[in-house]
């Protein structure tokens, strides 16, 4: 009988890494692998001596090594050294800042980590798109085998993580409302104007705040943008630095502002004009708003009032067809979306972990499945060639049907009892990673454990 | 056997119905699945019951009162299908599919006998169709004013904290409103042009004289005065939804005038 081999991955998975909550900033550049160089990283890495797969996962929160290694090595030193000889860090540097994950436990982080529940702001959508990315890059250069050569690990993890982020976003609202200021005001202006395409912004002064708000209004599709400000170059500035090819862009002259403020569709205001002259009015009054809506034929229009003291007055929210939102609105709105985004984090981890559990416990099955699969077909060989020889042998005096099926019978009888003991053993021996034990999944969610 | 489609249509309608509730109204998307397909099933069998049973109807349909509004259910069902194809929401099933069950109910288990005489007459099936059509968008239309009121005080007050209010954006609730409204005026002119004719070739003059027939004209002034005011003055708000409401007064006026009339009923004379 041929040797059987345990065709199924023998897996050793550890995940070793920094993130945001571990390591500041400091460590976390040092850490970084810029995209270019990401294809190299990985091949280098995967060429480790012990490692089967590698990946990783480089993002401004996140330095991310996810291995698996043969049984016989300990890979912990092994990633270290990797990073210290690839980005000549030194380990003591970076030792205190590491967690490391394995078998289980880097599973359930993977699948966390994909669905954005270990992200800086819970439940934003980038991560995902940038784990797909190192996922490409390790499958491109070969740190990641293929499903179909059967002795990968990594990549039906890795889409398994895939379809449990995808299915964190489908069954909860981790992701549906938005949480900065500035998407809370492009979140408000779709329930306004639906799409935003074909739809004009106008900032009016200037501000880090205002021009974030027009960028995120541009993402969504607004395609002309206005800016006035009472300095013409300060105005002009600001239009070059959020011009974009797929936009229309102008600048507005401070005087004529009331003239054309009808054009705009959302109107930005952050002048704080009050605040350097306590005596000047404020630029929309609920007289220019009642005449800018006449202009428009009562089209609504989006007062997204980020200046303190305000730019627009308050009585201007009360006129059929203006939707006046200052900066404490924009504020409320974005704390009551954070709290729910933490109600929902609380039913992604609770399917983050039964998914970990699930996956961890087929994956323990595998190998034995595999085996047994293999030493049933191995058998079966054995015996239909020892029928074919002795059927050849009583060649002259064949065997009657009657006769055949009592050797057939008794030939799989003896296979099968002397095959017991062996199938029990494999059946029982889960090798591999071991089955989740309910106990290893009610600690703290993110939980790490540091290198010593 | 267009009973048992019809009686299909409207389990279809009631199961869409109740699905609309938990994916509008309770951020359960899930629901959506059910709720698209029973109504777009719903819409079809409810579509071949309509045509078996005209198709059979060689010489006088059945047809009374239930079965006329039945059509009407027909036409809000296929509505809600239409706004969730174009603009991606289900909210107005939470309105169009009870009132499509309700209107469908009483003619699948329990369908009239009375006969409307001249019904074998196709132009007679087409004046009620637009006519019904017609009352449909104009429903639709309240509605979207409506919703397009309660989204615009939820805006003002800032109550909206969550990315799955069920209430679509304002503007394209306007959208809707005026499509719905254009949509139903053209139907609403040629549905009372072609009943005009055909009362004129079987009654005659004295029709025009029946309260009935001068309720439906008043109708299709005020019908068409609102979409002149809604597309010239850019009318939204609570004074379109005024507008909006009168005016289908005026249609249940016109609906209710069939008890009064002399020459325009249901029953045969």
């Amino acid at each position: 009988m041929s040797e059987i081999k345990t065709a199924g991955p023998n897996t050793n998975l550890l995940l070793l890494g920094v993130n945001h909550t571990t390591a500041p900033v400091a460590v976390r550049e040092r850490l970084a692998i810029p995209a270019a160089r990401l294809a190299d990283a990985t091949r280098t890495l995967a060429h480790q001596p012990g490692v089967r797969e590698a990946l990783i996962l480089s993002t401004c929160n996140r330095v991310e090594l996810l291995t698996v290694y043969e049984s016989s090595s300990e890979p912990s030193p092994i990633t270290l050294r990797f990073l210290e000889d690839y980005l000549n860090v030194g380990v003591a540097d970076i030792q205190p800042h590491v967690y490391q994950y394995r078998e289980l436990e880097a599973i359930r982080h993977l699948f966390r980590v994909a669905s954005s529940l270990d992200s800086m702001v819970i439940g934003e959508a980038q991560i995902l798109g940038q784990v797909k990315q190192s996922w490409s890059v390790a499958r491109e250069v070969g740190a990641i085998k293929s499903t179909e050569s059967f002795s990968s690990t990594l990549d039906p993890l890795l889409q398994r993580a895939f379809s449990v982020a995808k299915r964190v976003r489908s069954e909860t609202s981790i992701g549906s409302s938005s949480v900065s200021i500035a998407s809370v005001a492009a979140e408000l202006a779709r329930k306004i104007f639906g799409s935003l395409s074909g739809k004009t912004v106008l900032i009016v002064g200037a501000g880090k705040m205002s021009d974030l708000t027009a960028r995120h209004l541009i993402q969504q599709g607004a395609n002309t943008l206005l800016v006035s400000n009472r300095t013409q170059s300060r105005a002009e500035a600001i239009v070059d630095s959020l011009r974009n090819p797929s936009i229309t862009t102008g600048v507005l002259p401070f005087e004529i502002l009331h003239d054309h403020a009808h054009r705009a569709d959302v109107i930005i205001t952050s002048t704080g004009a009050a605040a350097t002259d306590p005596g000047a009015a404020q630029i929309f009054t609920t007289a220019s708003a009642r005449a800018l809506l006449r202009q428009r034929r009562n089209r609504p229009v989006f007062f997204i009032d980020i200046a303190v003291p305000r730019d627009v007055e308050s009585a201007v929210n009360e006129v059929e067809g203006c939707f006046v939102y200052d900066i404490d609105d924009l504020q409320q709105v974005a704390s009551v979306n954070q709290a729910s985004r933490t109600r929902e984090a609380e039913a992604a981890e609770s399917i983050v972990s039964s998914e970990a559990a699930r996956y961890a416990g087929r994956l323990a099955q595998a190998p034995a499945t595999e085996a047994i699969k293999q030493l049933l077909q191995n058998a079966e060989a054995v015996r239909q060639s020892e029928l074919a020889r002795i059927a050849a042998r009583l060649a002259a005096q064949p065997l009657s049907p009657e006769q055949q099926a009592a050797v057939d019978a008794l030939t799989q009888s003896l296979t099968s009892k002397l095959l017991h003991a062996q199938l029990a053993a494999l059946r029982e021996s889960g090798t591999g990673i071991n089955p989740a034990s309910p106990a290893q999944f009610t600690g703290q969610p993110g939980k790490k454990n540091r290198i010593p | 056997m267009s009973l048992l489609w019809l009686r299909v249509a409207v389990l279809l309608y009631g199961v869409a119905a109740l699905a609309v509730l938990p994916a509008a109204l309770y951020n359960q998307p899930r629901w959506r699945h059910v709720a698209f397909p029973a109504a777009l099933a719903g819409v079809f069998f409810h579509f071949v019951a309509l045509t078996e049973a005209l198709s059979a109807a060689h010489h006088a349909l059945p047809v009374d009162t239930h079965e006329t509004l039945s059509l009407l259910g027909l036409l809000l069902a296929a509505a809600f299908v239409l706004l969730a194809l174009s603009y991606r929401t289900i909210s107005f099933g939470i309105f169009l599919l009870p009132i499509a069950v309700l209107l469908t109910l009483v003619p699948a288990f329990h369908p009239g006998h009375e006969t409307i005489l001249y019904i074998h007459s196709g132009w007679l099936f087409l004046h009620i169709g637009l006519l019904l059509t017609a009352y449909a968008s104009l429903f639709l239309s309240l509605i979207a004013s409506l919703l397009y009121l309660v989204q615009e005080r939820r805006l003002k007050r800032k109550l909206t904290t969550s990315n799955r209010s069920w209430i679509p954006p304002l503007e394209s609730l306007d959208q809707i409103a005026l499509n719905a409204l254009l949509f139903g005026f053209p139907c609403m002119t040629l549905g009372l042009l072609i009943g005009s004719v055909i009362a004129l070739e079987s009654i005659g003059p004295t029709f025009f004289a029946d309260p009935k027939v001068l309720l439906s004209f008043a109708m299709w002034i005020a019908y068409s005065l609102m979409i002149f005011i809604r597309r010239h003055s850019g009318l939204r708000g609570r004074r379109a939804v005024y507008l909006s409401s009168f005016v289908f007064l005026v249609v249940l006026a016109v609906w209710a005038a069939n008890q009064l009339s002399v020459v325009h009923r249901f029953k045969a004379p």
